[in-house]
């Protein structure tokens, strides 16, 4: 464990550093709008990316995520403005397709054995194309010009500052009786808990960040109803993954897939699973994204699932599957989206954007790759 | 004795909390046979990885001197320009390339550039007759069975004419025949002034062949013997390190009512082609130990698979349960009625390393540790807890990983796992390969408190002593049928492994 640690140190370095210096060359970095801004972002990145955790855990991988994320925002941007379906519905029905789509490419990846690679590579371009049909490569807004529906309201809504106030105070309240409960029951059951002033700094700091994150976001419009629904997806999957049968079935299938076979784990429908979960996770993230930009067009989702699986690995998930979780992916997402905001602040050109971004992607998988290699040895 | 060519000198290696070597040296003399025996786990092959440069220096303590010189190997490489070629246990080959690329990989002859594929057959044809093998150097390795690959992967080594030769058990996968071809290649090697390592559990072999024996047990040379002047018991005395009768502590239990009964199967590969297994039937009592053997391939594995519905299509009979009968390939369906399979490869089908000792344990029974499809942290604590220490399970912690258990206390955890379940048929292929002696009358004293409370247990074991030391009933499997059913303390080892062979049939099954 004491490579993963190290590693966390690392990475928490990192962002120091990165804020550091984005704030050192453009000021306004910090300012409370872009940080609400950022926050945004980050509800946009992290959520894809939570998604792109349960593909991986089980030894998968989708990159077709992010042309998915261009087709659901299309499907229901289009439904909403040139057919006149409710807000709600055009909603409801694109998640539902994209849920199918994805239960498909999970079944032809676990039950046919076609390599995920090159399922979700095929869906990269199949849903790409797709999203421009649908468009007929216009573009084309998510509600008629000046008014507000539950799409747009996706990434335009904030919290009154007195609601914001009181959902931290529930977030705390929640995460200190958890805590709580979790530590007497490892020490009922006579399992080492970390000492007690060492717990309660922990948890003393993080109240202090979701009380400061409520202030600043207060000094702009207030919460971003994005990352409340950055923090439901986030709790949804934390849930799943670790109180759920299925998700420790997705460990012990990216862990050793024979071996899952063997104990007799339901496999197909696990893998399935996490690929109809991904496709929802898919489409949200297609809604709040398109609705970010205001409009779908032909650019949006373009390389996304490069973001989402970079926040993967930077957060410690293996590629390999078997290992990862959501703290780690929420604080990858937090590097890839700063990363992102600081350098369109620094209004870097394109070029340099996606070099910074290769390059971040191929550092993060060769840390990734060097650290289980020294757990091997 | 001439001066040492190698000599490995104090050699000690650990991977993570698992001590493989504790200080052992060996010297191998020009122009020597030196075989190295001890059982599984002993150290064998760590020694010769470490020999061969796959440990590479600086991962284990002790020095490797070549011609009184040290040397240290930072890879395979290495070891290989210095003189030394290994062939190993695994396979090495390229299934897709042919035999003359196989043989001459990274070495092939070439012109302008270009591989001159007509001296490469020759000099591959060359090889081959060494090995005593008549074979196309065009054909594709994938192409052929087990054997001639374990030539030819000894002619690849030749090819290179290596000073010291180290063969990890070569005729585990060859015939009679090519036994002896292989026999004579290594007297041939030996008068050219080639030194040998030669390492197998066949101890005919090694007395035909070695000048000097080095035994190994828990990672520590025993001794080295002069091959003359020694005995196979005496060998076998210094592998086990106590007597055997003390090995096997089985004590009967009362046999109850049938768990599980096979009735005349037969079962197939795939759904096209002859069965494996054929005409296979028998009953399994709680309390029981029924002990199947035969030779490798005879179809002890494939059983067992097919029982719990991970093999073969089944073109006849049934398997009953109580009540119902299973239905085939069916994994789960099998573990909800019962029958759950502790498999021969622990680390490929039975572990999931990464994980902790309590993740592992709780694997297949987290439904039942599940409240309300949400699992419960505590509960699956304390039931990972309470079958860790009914299993004695050595463990720093529930949450350590896996990987860093010794072999032994690994497989408790997959057979805890499998419990946790709770089987009324436990199913073991092998439970006591590569785990050390200790470990292994800990596992058969488990055995013995499970029967106890009346488990029904199936164990396939290649070691006849185990089997008949362990078992209540024998059944000898010979090309997938039954060749013969034998009670505890009816068959000597003669008998056994001659219906292994299909030479004499037992009691008729």
């Amino acid at each position: 464990m004491q490579g993963s640690q190290a590693r966390q140190w690392f990475m928490l370095a990192a962002l120091v550093a990165l804020w550091t210096f984005f704030a050192w060359r453009e000021p306004v970095f910090l300012s409370a709008r872009n940080l609400s801004l950022l926050s945004i972002e980050l509800a946009v990145t992290a959520t894809l990316a939570l998604g792109m955790l349960l593909v991986l855990l089980p030894g998968q991988i989708d990159l077709s995520a992010g042309s998915g994320v261009g087709l659901a925002g299309a499907i229901a941007a289009v439904l909403i403005t040139w057919h006149g379906v409710p807000a709600p519905i055009a909603l409801l029905l694109a998640a539902l397709a994209a849920m199918l789509v994805w239960a498909l490419m999970g079944a032809l990846i676990i039950v046919e054995r076609v390599p995920a690679f090159i399922i979700t590579l095929g869906g990269l371009l199949v849903f790409r194309g797709l999203h421009w049909l649908v468009i007929k490569n216009s573009t084309v807004p998510v509600v008629a010009g000046g008014s507000q529906n539950l799409y747009s309201m996706l990434t335009t809504a904030f919290l009154p500052p007195l609601a914001g106030y009181v959902l931290a105070a529930l977030a705390i309240a929640t995460l200190v009786f958890v805590s709580q409960r979790r530590r007497a029951a490892r020490r009922k059951i006579g399992l080492p808990v970390a000492d007690t002033e060492r717990h309660a700094i922990g948890l003393f700091i993080a109240a202090q960040a979701i009380a400061l994150a409520v202030i600043v976001a207060d000094g702009y419009r207030g919460v971003p109803l994005a990352l409340v629904i950055l923090a439901v997806v986030g709790l949804l999957v934390h849930v799943v993954t670790i109180h759920t049968p299925f998700g420790r079935y997705l460990y012990a299938i990216g862990g050793n897939e024979e071996a899952a076979v063997v104990s007799g784990l339901p496999v197909r429908n696990a893998v399935i699973g996490a690929f109809v979960l991904m496709g929802a996770i898919v489409a949200l993230t297609g809604f709040m994204q398109t609705a970010y930009a205001g409009a779908s067009t032909t650019t949006i989702g373009s390389l996304m699932e490069l973001d989402a699986i970079a926040a993967c690995v930077i957060g410690g998930t293996s590629l390999r599957g078997g290992r990862g979780n959501v703290a780690g992916v929420l604080f990858g997402a937090l590097i890839m989206a700063s990363l992102l905001n600081g350098m369109t602040l620094m209004a870097v050109s394109p070029e340099a954007k996606y070099i910074a971004r290769g390059g971040v992607l191929a550092l993060a998988v060769w840390l990734d790759l060097r650290m289980s290699r020294a757990r091997e040895s | 004795m001439n001066a040492s060519v190698l000599e490995a000198r104090a050699i000690a290696k650990r991977f993570g909390g698992v001590v493989a070597l504790r200080g052992v040296s060996f010297q191998l003399a020009r122009g020597e046979v030196h075989a190295l025996c001890g059982e599984n786990g002993a150290g064998k092959s760590t020694l010769i990885k470490l020999l061969a440069g796959l440990h590479p220096h600086g991962s284990y303590e002790g020095q490797i001197l070549l011609d009184g010189r040290e040397v240290q190997f930072r890879s395979s490489r290495d070891a290989e320009r210095a003189g030394i070629a290994v062939i190993h246990q695994e396979l090495a080959l390229f299934p897709d390339l042919t035999i003359a690329e196989n043989l001459l990989l990274g070495n092939l002859p070439s012109r302008y550039g270009l591989v001159d594929w007509n001296a490469a057959t020759t000099q591959a044809r060359a090889l081959l007759s060494e090995v005593g093998l008549q074979l196309d150097p065009t054909q594709r390795v994938g192409e052929l069975g087990i054997g001639p690959r374990q030539l030819i992967e000894i002619a690849r080594a030749l090819g290179r004419h290596p000073r010291i030769l180290v063969l990890d058990e070569p005729t585990a996968a060859l015939a009679r025949n090519e036994i002896d071809t292989l026999l004579a290649l290594v007297r041939r090697l030996k008068a050219q002034g080639v030194a040998c390592v030669y390492i197998s559990h066949k101890l005919d072999e090694v007395f035909a062949i070695a000048d000097r024996i080095t035994v190994l047990r828990d990672g520590s040379a025993q001794a080295t013997l002069p091959a003359h002047g020694t005995d196979a018991k005496a060998v076998i005395a210094l592998m086990v390190g106590r007597p055997i009768e003390a090995l096997y502590p089985r004590r009967a239990s009362k046999r109850g009512e049938p768990a599980l009964t096979v009735r005349d199967l037969d079962v197939a590969p795939r759904a096209h082609g002859p069965s494996r297994l054929r005409r296979i039937a028998f009953t399994v009592h709680a309390g029981e130990v029924l002990g199947i053997g035969g030779l490798m391939g005879a179809g002890r594995s494939e059983l067992l698979l097919h029982l719990v519905g991970l093999w073969g299509e089944r073109r006849r009979g049934s398997v009953e349960m109580g009540a119902g009968t299973l239905p085939p390939q069916d994994v789960r369906a099998s573990m909800r009625a019962g029958v759950v399979l502790v498999t021969e490869d622990r680390k490929r089908f039975g572990l999931v390393l990464d994980a902790s000792v309590s993740f592992n344990l709780t694997l297949s029974s987290l439904r039942a540790i599940a409240a309300h499809g949400f699992i419960d942290a505590a509960a699956g604590a304390i039931t990972a807890g309470r079958m860790a220490a009914d299993l004695r399970v050595k463990t720093a912690s529930l949450e350590a990983t896996i990987g860093s258990l010794s072999g032994g206390n690994q497989q408790k955890v997959v057979i805890g796992k499998a419990l946790l379940t709770q089987p009324r048929v436990l199913l073991l292929d092998e439970p006591t390969r590569g785990i050390d002696v200790g470990a292994k009358v800990e596992l058969y004293e488990l055995i013995n408190r499970l029967t106890a409370q009346g488990q029904a247990i199936v164990l396939v074991s290649s070691e006849l002593p185990e089997l008949m030391g362990m078992s209540d009933r024998i059944l000898m499997l010979h090309e997938g049928c039954i060749a013969g059913e034998f009670a505890r303390g009816e068959a000597t080892q003669t008998q056994l492994l001659s219906a292994a062979m299909g030479i004499t049939a037992g009691r008729a099954a």
